[in-house]
């Protein structure tokens, strides 16, 4: 099935024909999962199809012409940028157009200022490998080094080194939107027909609109360009070393140096992490799951099993490394003082050294996050929090309870807690909580336990960042807020009259329970009989 | 894990043989389209320019032309979802089967990229759908003429000048290739002389057949393993017991994809396959080549992908797959880490007088030239758009001169060179090691 006939050739108008297909097999290269992030679940087998069409744009106005297109002919349309995302960023209707953004690969760096200035189709680490040149570095997000930049940033766009360069909302610059009706907003210093340098604009910040804590998943409009800050870093090069799978930068050690610590609990965790913080150190300050590490260690998915059953409850319970990065972004004096700040802080709250290789195999350019595959061949990310460290760092153990019951199918971890790290110098806290099975197994527990743990959000007063379309908007949305859920659904009405930009989202995983039996037990919060969209 | 916390699932059976895309099923279903197989891997990324290592995706901006895409055609097609059309054979064949996407996948998956690609086109032929026409021309050279070219059985040797010393007999015998005897006898001599120079002793088969690459490459599989058969046969019947080759194409051949085919260990073939590559880093090494000769200019190398990420020995596999996806018995998995590269460089850096310079893609991470695999004589244009692209990046680093291991990488870059008319010489690394020894 394609498009409708007319709408596919004004298209073609736009594009050309190289740059468009309905054909079946190339549609069926645009299939979500059965591999990837959040893949081989009901979500995925139950909300997603295979695109009608594809079209591919090179420009702005590209985008423009085919929304409007899209608009006219009531044809419903996704953006897609690198299909990285799991389901949620590929296809749900029948018949829909998928505007794959790959040609959007337009770079510019300004040295000078600190920003770089990319198109959508612009991945992390050529980005970080250009800051470098430059004496500048970027945030890779926990997406990784493969994510398009542009989509990362309106969405999540964190990691370890959030810790010194901050949340990303501080760090789009200029950005260009075309709205889900072909319209197009300029925001920041972009609005008054200025370089994209100033992220701030003319009266409201639209970017909250654009990224809120997590993202919309592209139901309102296509971001197809947009100004990234950069921050000055240290001016020795990283090098490259190895052959694949075994490579890593190897770090120049008086200026770059990642330090483990192995400290007495978990409250000692999380004050070094808030001291680390006070006394303004450090490029990142982190916890990893354990299990990482023998992702890290073993050669093969045989050999982590291998390493990973020698593990117990005990074994994850005693496991409190803190692993900081230091840099010397001023001088190799400043690098020292950073260090000698960071051993009385572990010394008085009792953290020993350990052994840490001259390297970085990952956050710095390589974000490694197709690793995260390996154990189970499937994953997802549960939850995100970002709040105070003392508060983001106590849902661990809550979502590693909740995790029991639907262990199988979720891998046994003997409850690890999960990941939580120090943001912004410690003024915030960040704890995420990923969960991994094997898609081959019944994967009912899976969705299941994934809408539990909002509904555990809500019954124990968490905070979460996972709202909007992550999970039902009716269960969520009168609980945060109050009530953030009307306005959502007022803002894509407004901006998207005719729900042409990736239907059903924002109301997808509402859409979801309702479609799928398994989840109907669950559903124990209030909805209207019909949800508020136009049927597709 | 102790047995009892592992949950009860069920064991498949599961071998690494390409001739059932079955076996390669949860390669395809676990694909997360990190495009790994795409990206230059990101620790070695260069920048914003040649950040990619895949021709086909690269020529073709679908992401079916990527292997993740095709990964999801081939679920499809091998659950009766898809049927075979132009467009989908054109999807399938328009690729240099290069091994980038393999070795990038296994950086972090482990996935089997490059055997589900080899079975996708098993598959294809057993349909009935593949190959493509030019390659069934192909294997009519090969089985009337015993080269792809569909030349004279009787031209093979006549790049053999009286210069050359070829022995009687010897432990060594030098596979020259249909590339190297019809197209580029400048490499099959300068190899020949290499060999003399270092003291190497070395024969010639009675009648060389073709390796039966693009046969293997292209889904012929069954007329590839009897070419095979034969081919063994004669290096036993010989005598020999290591086999040379100055071309990529035919080492991978002769090292992988015959063991592939006959379910047997590359150890197991009765003879040792190495390219000249390796003969000539090992004879500098012990002083029995001596490169002399300066050579003035500023060159850069071109990894071969048969030399490199595709040459890592075959063992035969087959087991269980269980849980979480692992597999028993133990399964070593071919990374491409074994590839030439150290010793190609070793050599490049022995050769005075001249100045060697990396590009930024290089060794497992190299753009292939497009050529191989049946590829430039289905897809010229994809052939011609990957040399160009190589050749962007040769001139990125004010390089005179590229140097190759594989002819057919040679007479690639030679015709986009040719073409556009560029100032870069295209020169085999035999050629480049014989013009810095004293003869």
């Amino acid at each position: 099935m394609s498009i409708q006939k007319q709408a596919y050739k004004a298209l073609e108008m736009v594009v050309g024909s190289k740059y468009i297909s309905d054909d079946p097999a190339i549609c069926e290269g645009y299939r979500s999962g059965p591999g990837g992030y959040e893949s081989g679940l009901g979500y995925e087998r139950v909300m997603t199809t295979i695109p009608g069409t594809v079209v591919l744009p090179r420009t702005t106005e590209e985008v423009q012409k085919i929304v409007k297109i899209c608009n006219r002919y009531k044809v419903a349309y996704v953006p897609y940028s690198t299909g990285f995302y799991g389901p949620r960023s590929h296809c749900h209707v029948e018949n829909e157009l998928l505007i794959d953004l790959k040609r959007m690969n337009d770079f510019e760096i300004d040295e000078k200022h600190f920003y770089i200035v990319v198109g959508s189709g612009v991945v992390y680490s050529p980005i970080q490998q250009e800051a470098l040149n430059k004496g500048a570095y970027v945030v890779i997000g926990g997406g990784g080094a493969q994510a398009s930049a542009i989509a990362n940033l309106i969405g999540d766009g964190w990691s370890p080194l959030s810790h010194r360069i901050g949340l990303p909302h501080r760090r789009i610059l200029g950005t260009e939107l075309v709205l889900p009706d072909g319209e197009v907003v300029r925001m920041g210093s972009l609005a008054e027909g200025s370089d994209p340098f100033w992220g701030d604009g003319p009266g409201p910040d639209l970017r909250g609109l654009l990224r809120g804590f997590t993202g919309l998943r592209g139901c309102l409009g296509i971001v197809t360009k947009m100004a990234i800050k950069t921050l000055p870093f240290q001016p020795e090069p990283l090098v490259p070393t190895g052959i694949a799978p075994n490579t890593a930068l190897a770090l120049p050690p008086k200026r770059v140096k990642w330090v483990n610590f192995q400290m007495p609990s978990k409250a000692a965790q999380v004050k070094a992490m808030f001291e680390v913080g006070k006394a303004e150190i450090a490029g990142a300050v982190t916890k990893v799951p354990l299990f990482w590490r023998a992702i890290a260690k073993a050669e093969c998915k045989e050999e982590f099993w291998e390493i990973w059953g020698k593990e117990t409850e005990e074994t994850i319970k005693n496991f409190f490394i803190v692993r900081v990065l230091l840099v010397g972004y001023t001088s190799e004096e400043q690098m020292q003082y950073d260090e000698n700040v960071l051993n009385d802080i572990m010394t008085e709250l009792g953290g020993i050294p350990r052994p840490t290789k001259p390297s970085d195999e990952s956050w710095i350019k390589n974000a490694d996050s197709a690793g995260m595959w390996l154990m189970c061949g499937s994953y997802v990310s549960v939850d995100y929090i970002i709040e105070s460290l003392s508060q983001a760092t106590q849902h661990g153990e809550h979502y590693a309870d909740l995790k029991r019951k639907y262990t199988p199918p979720l891998m046994p971890d003997n409850g690890d807690p999960g990941w939580f790290q120090s943001f912004e110098l410690g003024h915030q806290g960040y704890s995420e909580f990923l969960v991994y099975w094997d898609q081959d197994e019944d994967t009912t527990g899976v969705d299941q336990f994934y809408l539990e743990t909002a509904k555990m959000n809500i019954r124990e007063r968490f905070y979460t960042s996972l709202l909007g379309p992550h999970q039902p908007l009716y269960l969520t949305g009168p609980k945060y807020g109050p009530n953030y859920h009307e306005w959502l659904l007022k803002v894509k009405d407004a901006f998207d009259p005719l729900w042409v930009c990736h239907p059903p989202v924002p109301l997808a995983h509402d859409d979801f329970v309702n479609r799928a039996e398994w989840m109907h037990p669950l559903k124990d919060w209030e909805s209207p009989k019909k949800l508020p969209m136009p049927k597709w | 894990m102790r047995k009892d916390e592992m949950y009860d699932t069920p064991k498949k059976k599961v071998a690494l043989d390409v001739n059932d895309l079955n076996n390669f099923v949860y390669d395809m279903d676990h694909c997360i389209k990190c495009k790994g197989c795409y990206w230059v891997e990101h620790t070695y990324m260069p920048g914003v320019n040649f950040s990619t290592r895949c021709p086909s995706n690269l020529w073709n901006d679908f992401d079916s032309y990527g292997a993740f895409g095709k990964m999801r055609i081939g679920l499809a097609l091998n659950e009766g979802k898809l049927q075979w059309t132009d467009k989908l054979l054109e999807i399938i064949y328009a690729d240099p089967l290069c091994g980038a996407c393999d070795v990038g996948c296994k950086r972090n998956l482990d996935l089997e990229i490059e055997l589900t690609l080899e079975a996708l086109r098993v598959k294809a032929v057993k349909d009935g759908a593949g190959p493509m026409p030019v390659h069934k021309k192909i294997a009519k050279n090969i089985a009337s003429k015993h080269n792809q070219f569909g030349s004279p059985s009787d031209n093979r040797k006549k790049w053999l000048a009286k210069d050359i010393n070829v022995a009687e007999k010897a432990d060594m015998l030098y596979f020259a290739g249909c590339s190297a005897s019809y197209a580029n006898p400048d490499i099959a001599k300068a190899t020949a002389k290499v060999l003399n120079a270092s003291g190497n002793k070395f024969m010639l088969m009675q009648e060389e057949w073709c390796c039966g690459n693009t046969l293997y490459s292209v889904g012929m599989i069954d007329d590839a393993r009897e070419l095979a058969k034969r081919n063994i046969d004669a290096v036993k019947a010989s005598g020999a017991k290591t086999l040379v080759t100055s071309c990529a194409e035919c080492y991978r051949m002769w090292k992988v994809d015959y063991p592939k085919m006959l379910n047997i260990a590359t150890a197991d073939l009765g003879f040792k396959v190495l390219h000249l590559i390796e003969v000539a880093d090992e004879a500098i090494k012990n002083g029995k080549l001596k490169l002399t000769k300066p050579v003035d200019v500023r060159f850069t190398y071109h990894d071969s992908c048969g030399v490199s990420r595709l040459s890592d020995p075959w063992t035969p596999w087959n087991g269980e797959r269980g849980w979480m996806g692992t597999v028993s018995p133990a399964l070593k998995r071919r990374r491409g880490t074994t590839g030439l590269y150290t010793q190609s460089r070793n050599i490049l850096n022995a050769i005075p007088g001249a100045k060697f310079v990396e590009m930024p893609r290089i060794r497992e991470n190299a753009f292939c030239c497009g050529a191989g695999r049946g590829t430039k004589e289905a897809f010229p244009d994809l052939a011609k758009f990957a040399a160009n692209h190589r050749l962007d990046e040769v001139k990125s680093v004010s390089a005179e001169v590229l140097v190759s291991a594989c002819p057919w990488c040679k007479s690639n870059f030679n015709d986009a060179v040719k073409e556009n008319g560029d100032n870069v010489k295209i020169m085999d690394i035999s050629e480049i090691i014989l013009a810095s020894v004293e003869i």
